[in-house]
């Protein structure tokens, strides 16, 4: 329930990150086929936005399992093996969103806070830059773990249906 | 040090066979093989290698093809070229295979995309070619390897990918050189069917999409010219130096738009959310490998691996021919268990200073690396457009491997010629001057 608000949300961020983007590279194009300069803030913010938009829209994909993987090796197991091995793989996703992008990206947040450095068109903090990396470390660690939960309790019931 | 990059292999290979997905198996075995080689706050430096390797304006023109392909889909792209295709080779005998492979063409490098070529292509042609009296596996097997031949086309994801990872690569060069390499596989794959639908006597004169009233050639060549237009309009752009390919891929956006949106009012306003959502989910998958292998090669160039692998291709041999073929056959196996975004990723950094090596131009070389993984996308285990060409034609991929050997061989016959040829990726860019002679 709460799930599916979260991807619910989250799409709406990301279609309006994209639609962000188009307007602010255009605006960068026209402006320096129309005016003669571009302004150096444009290509400063996309850049910005692309690195939100890719870290996001991975979560995206990541919710509605559109990863790409290998699974014919999978495939061919009992489907205890199976759902043993899809539970292990939402906890391989779990413990690297949490060792990279919850601890890693807050470490670093935290540095690029600490050392006040700025985006040079914009005066903003490089900080902020790097906010998506914990943001995504949360939702990437909280969908893996609904994953690895929901495995194992799909598993519960078929063991007491036996 | 061996140790370290002994923890990353294994885990690599074991979490790939796991079906973790790929671009976990990248970053977890990066990690992995980062802490056993003792290296300090690694988990804050991959974090920063993923923020910063995607950190990147050429990546930029990634999530612009991609929405200007799924715009141009939505909005009966798909119609329109089959009606092209038919009014120029339709008539022709085995002309419905025909048809469906200059469509797929076509569609691939409008779309940037094999997968929705094969489910857009696939959907309408395979049953019609089934109606003529091919064999379902020759069609399913006819249409995805036809659908490979897009990502050499431009625009092309894969080649940005490809420039990002070799640096100091052109764009708008590898854009021109992946022209006609993606004709002469495209032509290669049309030698065989038309052998094969002489030879099994398929689809006479008269194949269903003609007598059902031929398209006449110059309506439905005007009315598909709009969507070729962007390719047009995306190198001339680029070309010309009047935009870099991250901008040309915005205006390729706003065409797309003004295409579906206003000309052929194709699609509404409601549909574009989830065209939106899609794209950037997409986007997803292809930069989160991106991001990831960032972090990867990262490790590996600090454990200087690309120079080891370099020097080990080359103490088997100094001579050009003997080095591209062993990387060829290298990158044919992986492809077999690699999707062409993450290979491309994972080994460019690895061949390409051994190619350079034996001075093969990176442009050239990133022309038989995409050519190269087009095949291995058509094979199982790890075939993404075989499996999904199965699907869409819905049948056993046991029925379909068979079926794709002939193509195979003509996609292998083409790669060598590619390989071996320069000119044929070279001469174009060449030619219009987009890289140094």
């Amino acid at each position: 329930m709460t799930t599916s608000l979260l991807i619910r949300g989250l799409s709406t961020l990301c279609a309006m990150i994209l639609t962000v983007l188009i307007v602010v590279v255009l605006w960068g194009v026209l402006s320096r086929q129309i005016l003669g300069g571009q302004p150096a803030w444009t290509e400063e913010l996309a850049r910005v936005l692309l690195v939100w938009l890719a870290l996001l829209g991975g979560v995206l994909a990541y919710a509605d399992e559109r990863h790409l993987g290998v699974d014919v090796l999978v495939d061919r197991l009992h489907p205890d093996a199976r759902r043993i091995v899809s539970i292990a793989s939402h906890l391989c996703v779990l413990a690297f969103s949490l060792a990279v992008f919850a601890y890693g990206g807050t470490a670093l947040f935290h540095l690029r806070w600490d050392s006040g450095q700025t985006l040079p068109a914009t005066g903003v903090r490089k900080a902020w830059f790097y906010l998506v990396l914990p943001i995504v470390g949360v939702l990437l660690s909280h969908l893996a773990l609904c994953r690895a939960l929901a495995g194992f309790r799909s598993w519960d019931e078929s063991g007491r249906g036996r | 040090m061996t140790e370290g990059l002994g923890v990353l292999c294994v885990t690599f290979v074991v979490l790939l066979l796991l079906g973790v997905p790929v671009a976990f198996v990248i970053g977890l075995s990066t990690l992995l093989g980062a802490l056993a080689l003792g290296r300090d706050g690694a988990m804050e430096s991959m974090a920063s290698d993923v923020a910063n390797g995607l950190d990147s304006f050429p990546l930029l023109a990634i999530p612009f093809f991609i929405l200007a392909g799924e715009l141009m889909a939505a909005g009966g792209l798909a119609r329109r070229l089959i009606d092209l295709a038919t009014a120029i080779v339709g008539k022709a005998r085995g002309g419905l295979a025909l048809v469906n492979i200059l469509t797929c063409m076509l569609f691939g490098a409008v779309s940037g995309s094999a997968t929705a070529a094969i489910s857009s292509i696939g959907t309408s042609l395979i049953p019609e070619m089934e109606r003529e009296g091919y064999p379902r596996g020759f069609s399913v097997a006819l249409t995805t390897t036809a659908a490979t031949t897009g990502l050499l086309i431009p625009p092309s994801n894969v080649m940005i990918v490809y420039a990002l990872v070799a640096s100091n690569v052109s764009v708008g060069a590898l854009f021109l050189a992946g022209i006609l390499p993606g004709i002469l596989i495209g032509m290669a794959l049309m030698g065989v069917a038309l052998l094969k639908s002489w030879h099994q006597g398929c689809s006479t004169l008269t194949s269903g999409l003609v007598r059902r009233g031929s398209p006449a050639l110059w309506p439905s060549f005007l009315r598909a010219l709009p969507s070729l237009v962007m390719l047009i309009l995306v190198l001339v752009v680029i070309l010309g130096g009047i935009m870099t390919p991250t901008e040309s891929s915005v205006l390729a956006v706003v065409w797309a738009l003004l295409l579906v949106m206003v000309f052929y009012r194709a699609i509404h306003w409601q549909q574009l959310y989830g065209i939106l959502v899609s794209s950037a989910r997409t986007t997803g998958i292809v930069l989160l490998l991106v991001g990831l292998s960032a972090a990867m090669s990262r490790l590996l160039t600090i454990e200087q691996v690309p120079q080891a692998a370099a020097q080990a291709l080359l103490s088997v041999s100094h001579n050009t021919i003997v080095v591209l073929l062993l990387i060829n056959v290298a990158l044919l196996l992986v492809g077999i268990f690699m999707d062409m975004t993450p290979a491309v990723l994972v080994f460019t950094p690895i061949f390409l200073p051994a190619a350079i090596g034996i001075g093969v131009d990176p442009v050239h070389f990133g022309v038989v690396m995409v050519a190269n993984l087009c095949i291995g996308l058509c094979t199982p285990p790890v075939g993404t457009c075989l499996f999904l060409g199965c699907s869409v034609g819905n049948i056993a991929i046991a029925k379909v491997v068979p079926a794709t050997i002939p193509f195979f061989a003509a996609m292998v016959l083409a790669l060598l010629l590619i390989t071996y040829i320069p000119a044929l990726s070279l001469w174009l860019p060449q030619l219009l001057e987009a890289m140094p002679r």
